[in-house]
């Protein structure tokens, strides 16, 4: 890992196309702005953790007989839709 | 065209029915070609079936079934296909599935990719019986 000191204003550069810049500090929480091309995804990493983790959980699933799934599933929405808001 | 999946055995399709998604789903960016495979048994669930490993395959359902609205409202006037991502678990009651980051598929194109929704009121976990519930609660 490369680590690098930066202050407010400060910018780093990463190859030709980002640039990630040091807006504020303030109470233990570091403002970052980020500028890349649009095809670059930029995700908040515990978010990208969770998501990927529940992605590998959908791979998991086994197909089974869910026909019980579809009665309960149908019967709630049009239990749902019937009864009165 | 032909491949098997250990899950769904052989499947034969026509180029044509292949979704892509260029850069993959999350955690699996080195898979980009998909089939939409329905299996009459696992119904309202469908399935997005590798065709690059045979091991893969993600259980996805219609948002329509979960939420009312979740397409009108998110994805307005485009033509896409959304699906969301379900982890079926044993027990099937514990299954749950991902409102923040569902599949949307271009019906023109057939290309797909993986969103990721800035709103974080949607559940990653989001009870796939979350109704029922209501219903037995209520």
């Amino acid at each position: 890992m490369l680590i690098l000191s930066r202050k407010i204003e400060e910018a780093i550069i990463i190859g030709d196309s980002i640039t990630i810049k040091i807006l504020g500090i303030h109470d233990g929480q570091v403002k970052i702005g980020i500028e890349a091309p649009k095809e670059i995804k930029v995700y908040r990493s515990e978010l990208y953790d969770l998501i990927q983790k529940e992605n590998v959980q959908a791979s998991k699933s086994k197909k089974v007989s869910i026909s019980k799934t579809a009665m309960v599933l149908r019967t709630a929405n049009v239990v749902q839709r019937n009864s009165p808001k | 065209m032909k491949f098997t999946n250990r899950q769904f055995g052989e499947m034969e399709f026509d180029e044509k029915h292949i979704v892509e998604f260029p850069e993959g789903i999350i955690g699996f960016g080195e898979y980009m070609k998909y089939l939409i495979v329905d299996d009459e048994d696992s119904q309202p669930i469908r399935w997005l079936v590798s065709l690059e490993q045979s091991d893969l395959s993600f259980a996805m359902i219609d948002p329509a079934l979960i939420i009312d609205d979740y397409q009108s409202s998110l994805f307005k006037d485009l033509d896409v296909t959304i699906f969301l991502l379900v982890a079926l678990k044993d027990p099937l009651e514990a299954s749950t599935t991902n409102l923040r980051s569902p599949l949307v598929i271009d019906n023109a194109t057939r290309k797909g990719r993986q969103i990721v929704l800035d709103d974080e009121c949607l559940s990653v976990r989001h009870p796939l019986f979350a109704r029922q519930a209501e219903l037995v609660e209520g």
